[in-house]
């Protein structure tokens, strides 16, 4: 419990950190790029006078106090290449991302622990081996270049998939997959030498002697043992998901908030790029919390402390 | 019958080790790291690959002419094998194969720099947390902790949001990620070493801090730090493979291996080379850096053989 307390002090000093830091070096770059869209005529006087109106000569932390103060009450302006409204292009966006993300995130598991427990079971067979060798080729080839494979096998020339665009669960399908797919090869690892490891273990043995069945000793107890490091371990792949995310959005051309964020920052729209810089960054350090609570509870050892 | 047979392996390759062992101590300790690494056949192939990349991105250029910006329109999309062109040209005519030794050129000048940058300044962190306890440890670890948590991409792009795109703001926020990947494990490494009782000895003998730190405690660190960077080598590569991708990072004219598949993904169906050379070159990068890793670790670090396998949580 202490623990858990002590960490979400950290969690909320490093939200605070963390967010003035991005906002300090956006504004940075972004302030001036703003003044600089003023006529080439505007004078002097006129531009020290702009920079007053947006607030750009303030002490800097009235400029994050404010903004900060923006954020809260909902009033985000808009943005610089299209006019829309900051935050509506949250809602519509950062719904987008969360179905790709849950579905991405949900794969890992659904995929990578049965892939991880046959590998086990099946232990140095073809099986095996050809499980192993998809987790290290999942881990060595970079998702976007899996994601043009992928688009060039099933939409190109099979056309099964359409290639990109949003939101049906066709449209879903091949941007999820290439998203999980690290996730997947990592789960796969851990799941396999987690299922080895427990299976040496001595209450292994004893169950044998029992005259339990082989198939209960492994799909019953050593499974649920070999689950406690992932389980524990599953809030990292959020942080994971969220970063490649930004890359895979933009091949799949999947309105999400990693496609905003990066055509903002390729465009100089900053104040969409700050508040959506803001905001994974704010989503990456609250699921590194719950990766750190998720481990402290499933670590009895870490919970007295 | 599996777990019988699972032990009789089991202590054939004990014996062979052993074998190997006895073999080793007639030889002085320079020759037995090489012997080792003759013994490691996944050292052996990523380094017979790196060899030929290496190669390609040093040589390249110098041999085919390093001019990856010269246009010509009557030549575009030509396909691999025709005259003057080797692998081909791209949608402005300008030939692949220049470009993609050039790309493989940026690729490892980025992993160079990440590499230099996180390795010194991961070393220097990871030992003063380590080795000062108290509130320097406290301080360090809290940023180390802070930035370890962060994607390496969603990093990358704030840099570029901060600075603007290119190499550099790529190298600085890739770097800055793995400082504290290295610094993280350095800083365990670094703990136990100063329970030893050498280290203990040489307090006693009053040594300087500074001292102690170089002279103690750096030679023996430096190996598994080594071993380390050369897994974040390959994560570098990808890395900014990825942001040029997707535009972040090398800016054209200059060529590099993410964004030369990005350029060629438009005409993947009639000319697919155009992205599957590039793409194909990073591939073998990556895996001849991670098949070098691998094995280094093997050489240097054995007793990290087993664990190291299927646990790793970046």
């Amino acid at each position: 419990m202490k623990r858990i307390i002590a960490r979400s002090l950290y969690t909320l000093v490093v939200l605070f950190v963390s967010s003035v830091a991005v906002f300090y070096a956006i504004r940075l770059s972004g302030g001036d790029a703003i003044a600089a869209r003023l006529p080439a005529s505007a004078t002097a006087e006129q531009r020290s006078a702009f920079r007053d109106l947006i607030g750009l000569n303030d002490p800097i932390y009235e400029q994050y106090l404010n903004y900060m103060g923006g954020v809260l009450s909902g009033d985000l302006g808009r943005s610089l290449t299209n006019n829309a409204d900051i935050f509506d292009m949250l809602l519509e966006h950062g719904l987008n991302s969360f179905i790709l993300g849950a579905t991405a995130f949900a794969l890992v598991f659904v995929i990578g622990v049965p892939l991880g427990m046959l590998a086990s079971v099946r232990r140095n067979t073809w099986v095996d081996n050809s499980v192993m060798t998809f987790a290290v080729g999942g881990m060595a080839v970079p998702n976007f270049w899996l994601a043009l494979l992928a688009v060039w096998l099933f939409a190109s020339t099979l056309g099964w998939l359409p290639s990109a665009g949003c939101c049906s669960p066709r449209q879903l399908v091949l941007p999820a997959i290439v998203l999980a797919m690290e996730g997947i090869a990592l789960t796969v690892r851990m799941t396999r030498s987690a299922m080895l490891e427990n299976m040496e273990q001595d209450f292994v043995r004893t169950l044998r002697a029992g005259g339990l069945s082989e198939t209960r000793i492994v799909g019953k107890h050593v499974f649920r043992n070999a689950l406690v490091p992932i389980i524990s371990l599953a809030g990292l792949r959020i942080g994971q998901i969220i970063g490649y995310a930004l890359v895979v959005e933009v091949i799949f051309g999947w309105p999400g908030l990693g496609q905003v964020l990066v055509n903002a920052v390729l465009r100089r729209d900053y104040p969409v790029a700050q508040f959506f810089s803001l905001v994974l960054v704010a989503v990456v350090v609250l699921s590194n919390w719950l990766a750190d609570v998720g481990y402290t509870v499933a670590n009895p050892r870490l919970r007295k402390a | 019958m599996t777990a019988e047979r699972e032990a009789e392996a089991r202590r054939v390759s004990w014996e062979q080790q052993l074998a190997v062992f006895e073999e080793e101590q007639h030889v002085p300790p320079s020759r037995r790291m090489v012997m080792r690494m003759r013994h490691n056949k996944l050292l052996l192939l990523g380094s017979a690959i790196g060899i030929l990349v290496l190669a390609a991105g040093i040589l390249g250029p110098w041999l085919s002419g390093a001019d990856y910006t010269a246009q010509s329109f009557q030549d575009t999309h030509l396909p691999p094998l025709s005259e003057g062109h080797l692998l081909g040209t791209d949608g402005l005519g300008r030939d692949l194969a220049i470009r993609t030794f050039v790309g493989i050129r940026v690729s490892l000048i980025v992993a160079a720099g990440v590499t230099a940058l996180a390795l010194v300044a991961g070393l220097v962190l990871g030992m003063m947390a380590g080795y000062f306890h108290g509130w320097s440890d406290k301080l360090i670890g809290g940023i180390v902790d802070f930035v370890w948590g962060f994607p390496l991409i969603l990093v990358a792009v704030l840099f570029a949001g901060g600075l603007g795109e290119g190499l550099f703001p790529v190298i600085l926020a890739v770097g800055l990620v793995n400082t504290a990947a290295i610094a993280r494990v350095v800083r365990g490494e670094v703990l136990s070493l100063s329970e030893r009782e050498f280290i203990e000895a040489a307090h006693a003998g009053g040594y300087s801090n500074f001292r102690i730190m170089w002279r103690h405690i750096f030679p023996n660190i430096l190996a598994p730090a080594l071993v380390l960077a050369s897994y974040y080598v390959a994560v570098a590569i990808i890395a900014e493979a990825a942001l040029s991708f997707i535009g972040l990072g090398a800016q054209p004219p200059l060529p590099s291996l993410g964004q030369m598949v990005a350029d060629g993904r438009n005409f993947l169906r009639q000319n697919h080379w155009e992205s599957t050379i590039p793409g194909i070159s990073l591939v073998l990068l990556v895996l001849s850096v991670s098949l070098i890793g691998d094995g280094l670790r093997d050489v240097f670090d054995p007793r990290l053989r087993h664990e190291a396998k299927g646990v790793d949580d970046k």
